[in-house]
């Protein structure tokens, strides 16, 4: 079986083919600014074959339409027909309260994804333009939605709340929703798989780090808070995002830089997070650099900054879940930082945490770093969304049930 | 292992040679003053290409610097990043040759009043300028409120293509723009227009052929009789802009919006709105016309109504 997994974004289309018996990327690339000057196909196919393909791209139609010339292109190709395609499986960023595991795509899942894009203006139109051209381009081939949230609709509402009126919820579904979620789900799971216990007894504190952050605490296998809220600003510094702040402090803002909502929203989502404090870049390794060899004060302060706010939530959902047995690290920070897991898990021996500085000397590979006889394991898990999101599309057209 | 540059359309399943154009991907402005450049910068940060036309290279060099200087601000202002100021820019190009059109599917003219005692032929001129260079489908548009689309779409050999498109100052935060249909305008204009409104963001407002349309009819005789109440000692400046501010909840006050749209392009107005009705509420105060007399334009020339430093206002000016 053969499934191509999406990633449409607002001017980028990301995709893999996966044969599934083997669950093996076959060939994978990106479409890039869709719409704009420059615009071109990047595509790697498993053997090292690559390609770059400048053009014309008017939409992400065209894109996709490139992307299925290529996979049955003789030269580049790993596709006889497009027949061979069963499936295709999309990333879909905010699924709201209306879906909690992967979907098969119907006109009902689409009338209710077109419901949820006030809730995310700027990533669910172009998961859904990924939708409408598969739809016009290969009209047999079922597809699946897998949503950001859905891992996270098993929170419950003393955690999913915000304390504003109740009715404001009601009337926008106004909540935390938090993101993340396939590679939460994915991380923790193999963790479990790795140290050969049951993720149903567990209590895991996932952290994944990138240039967007989150933290969720998992209680046996299910997601019970997480640092994301109802858009992805909320919870751990990140590089442009500023994270947990005051909501008294923007309004005050708003009024003393005499700023509206648009541009309010540019500066909590652009300006802020690592680049705002440090000056110096939103990419760990440029801050790192200036911090550590060149003796930067704001970088220095920013890298304390970052580490402290997560080792905060660390803290917090070891006390929400009364105790931790596993912290994963994943996303870009997370598999490849190693001064940043060992500076987040300094002094949290009292919660049971102690890491191996020789073990945690590793980059984008599976390794557990805890100390031999640390109470909580700390384990690196490399995330892969795009096989996630694979498998479970291979589940969903099966009528097979999503067991992790 | 070394990249290989190939042709992409080799690879367009569906073997079109060339994909077809999409008529909203590139649009032309004539005229990159104040609201020509706000409208280039509307357009630019919604995906789409601009090429603006200018009368001299050197306007055209001066318009680029203004729009870098925009978007500094606007980075100032917390409104976007640097990187999507570089984005911005690499679609907007500036040109004084009017073949650079042809694929545009809809011109924009919105050549600033200032400086012109009549306008109206130049604008004429601009049209058919524009018509010649581009195919019959092409829309053709002014940003004018007070003079009708008719009398300039009359130099058209296709004056069904012909629509006023009205933005109001500042282009990328007023979210209406005024649509306006002449009585030969086609159904086919105004649903192209309607879809370039929804491509940058905007609700249309739909206005039957009329000098000043909705939003100047409305705004010129408040700031007139703004005027007469201050000439008349009935209330000061500053108080008659915040009885209008703090007690209907207007953003700015007829005196401050007169300064803002510049109170020569006010006494234009006033004069074509006189001009078409006969009306004299649309006599310009002599308020107005001291004022422009004296090159006190408003936030142009940092003193009109108010005084300005940098475009900050910093008080009322003294008479």
């Amino acid at each position: 079986m053969k499934i191509l997994v999406l990633n449409c974004g607002s001017s980028s289309i990301k995709y893999q083919l996966f044969e599934m018996d083997e669950k093996k990327a076959l060939t994978k690339g990106i479409v890039d600014k869709i719409g704009m000057n420059g615009a071109y196909v990047k595509n790697t196919r498993c053997d090292g074959n690559e390609i770059k393909l400048d053009g014309e791209i008017v939409d992400h139609q065209a894109g996709i339409e490139y992307v299925l010339g290529i996979l049955i292109s003789r030269n580049h190709g790993v596709l006889k027909n497009l027949e061979e395609i069963d499936a295709v499986g999309h990333r879909v960023v905010h699924g709201a309260d209306k879906f909690s595991s992967s979907m098969l795509i119907t006109d009902e899942v689409v009338a209710k994804l077109e419901e949820c894009i006030s809730l995310a203006p700027l990533h669910n139109p172009p998961n859904l333009k990924g939708i409408y051209s598969i739809k016009n381009l290969l009209p047999s081939v079922k597809q699946v939605g897998a949503f950001d949230t859905a891992f996270h609709q098993t929170m419950p509402p003393y955690t999913y709340l915000y304390a504003l009126p109740y009715s404001l919820y009601e009337k926008y579904r106004i909540r935390r929703y938090g993101f993340h979620g396939t590679s939460h789900r994915y991380v923790s799971a193999r963790a479990c798989e790795i140290l050969g216990v049951k993720r149903s007894d567990m209590k895991i504190i996932s952290c994944h780090l990138g240039n967007g952050s989150s933290i969720a605490a998992i209680k046996n296998g299910k997601s019970l808070d997480t640092s994301m809220g109802m858009t992805p600003v909320e919870g751990v510094i990140m590089g442009t995002r500023c994270g947990d702040i005051d909501a008294g402090a923007l309004t005050y803002m708003m009024q003393k830089e005499e700023i509206g909502i648009k541009e309010t929203n540019t500066l909590i989502n652009k300006h802020s997070g690592m680049i705002g404090i440090t000056g110096v870049s939103s990419d760990m390794r440029e801050i790192e650099d200036a911090a550590y060899n060149k003796k930067n004060e704001r970088a220095k302060l920013g890298l304390q900054m970052f580490h402290y706010r997560i080792k905060k939530y660390i803290g917090a959902y070891g006390a929400a879940m009364n105790g931790v047995d596993i912290l994963t690290f994943t996303g870009g920070i997370g598999e490849n930082g190693i001064r940043s897991r060992e500076e987040i898990c300094k002094e949290m021996e009292f919660m049971g945490i102690e890491i191996d500085s020789k073990k945690n000397d590793v980059r984008g590979k599976e390794a557990v770093v805890s100390k031999d006889g640390s109470k909580v394991k700390v384990v690196v898990v490399p995330t892969n969304e795009e096989l996630v999101i694979a498998l479970d599309t291979m589940k969903v057209i099966n009528n097979e049930p999503i067991d992790f | 292992m070394a990249e290989k540059i190939e042709k992409l359309e080799d690879y367009n399943i569906s073997k079109r040679v060339k994909p077809k154009a999409n008529p909203l991907a590139k649009i032309g402005i004539i005229g990159c003053g104040e609201m020509g450049q706000d409208i280039a910068l509307l357009c630019s940060s919604h995906g789409i290409d601009v090429v603006f036309i200018e009368i001299s290279a050197l306007r055209v060099k001066e318009a680029i610097n203004e729009l870098n200087a925009k978007l500094d601000e606007l980075i100032n202002r917390w409104g976007i990043t640097g990187s999507e100021k570089r984005a911005v820019m690499s679609r907007i190009k500036g040109y004084t040759d009017y073949n650079v059109l042809k694929k545009c599917g809809i011109i924009i003219e919105a050549v600033s009043t200032h400086g012109y005692e009549n306008v109206i032929p130049v604008k004429k001129e601009i049209f058919k300028k524009i018509e010649n260079v581009v195919p019959k489908e092409t829309i053709i548009a002014t940003n004018s409120s007070t003079i009708v689309i008719s009398e300039l779409a009359s130099v058209l050999n296709y004056p069904e293509r012909a629509v006023g498109l009205h933005f109001l100052a500042p282009a990328d935060r007023v979210k209406i723009v005024e649509v306006v249909r002449s009585l030969v305008t086609s159904d086919e204009a105004i649903d192209f227009v309607e879809k370039f409104a929804r491509a940058i963001d905007k609700k249309v407002i739909h206005v039957n052929e009329s000098a000043g349309n909705i939003s100047t009819r409305l705004i010129v005789p408040l700031i007139n009789e703004a005027c007469e109440l201050y000439l008349e000692g009935v209330g000061n400046i500053k108080d008659i802009d915040d009885t209008m501010k703090l007690g209907y909840g207007l953003q700015l006050g007829p005196f401050e919006m007169a300064d803002k749209i510049g109170l020569d392009k006010v006494a234009k107005w006033m004069d074509n709105l006189f001009k078409e009705f006969g009306d004299k509420k649309y006599i310009a105060s002599p308020l107005i016309k001291k004022l422009v007399r004296s090159n006190r334009l408003g936030r142009i020339s940092e003193e009109g109504f108010y005084s300005y430093k940098n475009g900050i206002k910093t008080g009322v000016a003294e008479d």
